[in-house]
């Protein structure tokens, strides 16, 4: 059972010690652009032998000027922003969260087996489950879209925190003590740098939850967002808006997981290889 | 726990191996979630808790009879465990067949990996109010969306592992003149195996939560569906009874995956251990 948790992040576990070069040389191993053909070729023969009104599948050219309507109306662009700050706004509160409850369950023996269980259950939850629930706590306010998110997001972090702690070496704390390191001291030398790199792989893991569960969250009860947005076009049988948001909000997302990877391995790249 | 234990089986006995399962079940664990719960029942009897819809877990355990006696629980529940499963069931086919094929050769993975890659990267989630365009509020929209996000996971977890697959392995192959079918069926998918079951669990999860978000959303049965109705009726307690017994499903699903890996894949599963150990 202890074992739950590296299961779903297979390179959590901080025990990749030999795997360090490998893994190096696999980020630089990168997708060709030519891979892109199939997807362009797609959307080309959908434009080519599609029609403008048909009610399910319009093609592409259709899809941008409903996108450039809602943008010239000004409700794209503020909308798409109410979404991401929230969703950046969850990220942060559920990675420094799950990153101090991580680090304190998994440095003490007692405390990880209490609430084991406990923790399991809610991250085997799917997080899907929560969003009417918080829905009828907190009404129809972006608070409640925060907290959902936060909720969906923080055990991810949480857990693979937990698990990294739970491999760090308590001598090294007792080393510490006998240097008269200061508590400040203590977790920012030793116990940050060993569990930096599986809190940002929690943050990886749980980027896309997030988004699911924003989103989730916007599609059911119109809060302002793009999720709004979408479940909107999709009730005025929209369809060719639908498509074009659904590409936009791909895109976005591409993007913003483009960039925690580029964020993790900016910051793994200065930690030593024990950490990895 | 099991690897540090059969680690040092081979130097010493470990003291815990062997104890019986009562002893190593974590009861601390249990007495932790019973002690929440008795928290949490406390709050609210004594009003600390100010929230008026957190019902308290007798009134959560109280409801769980009326809504079995109507049998709405168990249809849900068979609902959304019937799509997620057989979602998933469909998903690990189609990702790993194509993942196994993509992994296999150089050109046919240049020529499409960034394609998937922007498609994969799409959140599943937004595919719901597309799918409910298309086919309406049904079963069919639910299966469409969970057999869409469960692919991608399967897949690309499948194609990382198969082109992880050691050149010498694949030399050894070429060397036994081994045929193409035989190379993956005895070579290339037990190289891979640790990395494809990855894949499964995280399949199985996706296809739990976009399941669920599909019946929130549009689909007019299942535990998400009840969700909503007592979220609409002002039954916190039977909507906790629902939120509990899809926690309890995403549990059960796991483990009966892990379950039927370590019986019928034992080798694999030792293959995974020490894939993830290294």
């Amino acid at each position: 059972m202890s074992h739950s948790t590296e299961t779903s992040a297979p390179t959590a576990a901080p025990v990749a010690k030999a795997e360090r070069p490998k893994k190096l040389k696999r980020r630089g191993n990168n997708v060709p652009l030519k891979g892109l053909t199939p997807l362009v070729v797609a959307l080309l023969l959908w434009q080519l032998l599609g029609s403008d009104d048909s009610p399910y599948f319009p093609r592409p050219s259709t899809w941008v000027t409903q996108l450039v309507d809602l943008s010239s109306s000004g409700d794209l662009w503020p909308a798409l922003g109410a979404t991401m700050r929230s969703l950046l706004l969850s990220l942060l509160v559920a990675t420094i969260i799950g990153g101090i409850l991580g680090i304190l369950v998994g440095a003490s023996r007692f405390l990880d087996r209490a609430l084991g269980p406990t923790l399991e259950f809610f991250r085997a939850t799917p997080s899907s489950a929560m969003v009417p629930i918080g829905v009828l706590l907190l009404g129809y306010t972006l608070t409640m879209k925060t907290s959902l998110t936060v909720l969906a997001a923080i055990w991810p972090i949480l857990l693979n925190t937990r698990a990294a702690m739970r491999e760090f070496n308590p001598t090294l704390l007792e080393v510490a003590s006998v240097f008269k390191m200061s508590w400040a001291r203590k977790v920012r030398t030793l116990i940050l740098p060993n569990v930096a790199t599986a809190i940002l792989l929690g943050i990886r893991l749980g980027a896309p939850v997030a988004i699911i569960v924003t989103l989730l969250v916007e599609i059911l009860t119109g809060v302002t967002g793009i999720g709004a947005l979408l479940a909107k076009s999709q009730q005025d049988y929209n369809s060719a808006g639908t498509f074009g948001l659904l590409v936009l909000i791909g895109l976005v997302a591409l993007l913003f997981n483009y960039c925690i990877a580029a964020i993790e391995s900016f910051f793994t790249r200065h930690l030593p290889p024990t950490a990895a | 726990m099991s690897i540090t234990a059969s680690r040092s089986v081979k130097i010493s006995p470990a003291p815990g191996s062997k104890r019986a399962w009562y002893t190593r079940f974590n009861w601390l664990g249990v007495a932790g979630l019973i002690v929440i719960l008795g928290i949490w029942e406390i709050a609210k009897r004594t009003g600390l808790m100010s929230f008026d819809f957190i019902p308290a877990p007798t009134q959560i355990f109280a409801a769980i009879g009326g809504l079995v006696q109507e049998g709405a629980l168990q249809s849900a529940v068979l609902h959304t465990a019937g799509v997620a499963l057989g979602g998933w069931a469909i998903a690990v086919v189609v990702g790993v067949v194509i993942g196994v094929l993509l992994g296999l050769s150089r050109t046919a993975w240049s020529w499409t990996a960034a394609s998937i890659e922007v498609l994969r990267s799409f959140p599943s989630i937004t595919f719901v109010p597309v799918a409910v365009l298309i086919f309406g509020f049904s079963s069919t929209m639910e299966l469409v969306v969970v057999v869409y996000a469960a692919t991608w996971q399967v897949l690309i977890n499948t194609l990382e592992g198969v082109r992880g697959v050691k050149p010498g392995l694949m030399e050894t192959a070429q060397t036994f003149q081994m045929g193409q079918m035989r190379r993956i069926t005895a070579i290339v998918l037990p190289a891979a195996a640790s990395k494809i079951l990855v894949g499964l669990k995280l399949g199985l999860n996706l296809a739990l939560i976009l399941a669920v978000a599909a019946e929130v959303v549009g689909n007019p049965a299942g535990l998400g569906y009840g969700l909503t109705v007592e979220q609409n009726a002002l039954q916190p307690a039977r909507m906790f009874v629902y939120f509990i017994s899809v926690g309890v499903l995403g549990i059960i699903l796991n483990a009966i995956l892990q379950l039927i890996i370590q019986v019928a894949l034992p080798g694999i599963t030792a293959a995974a251990e020490r894939g993830r150990r290294s």
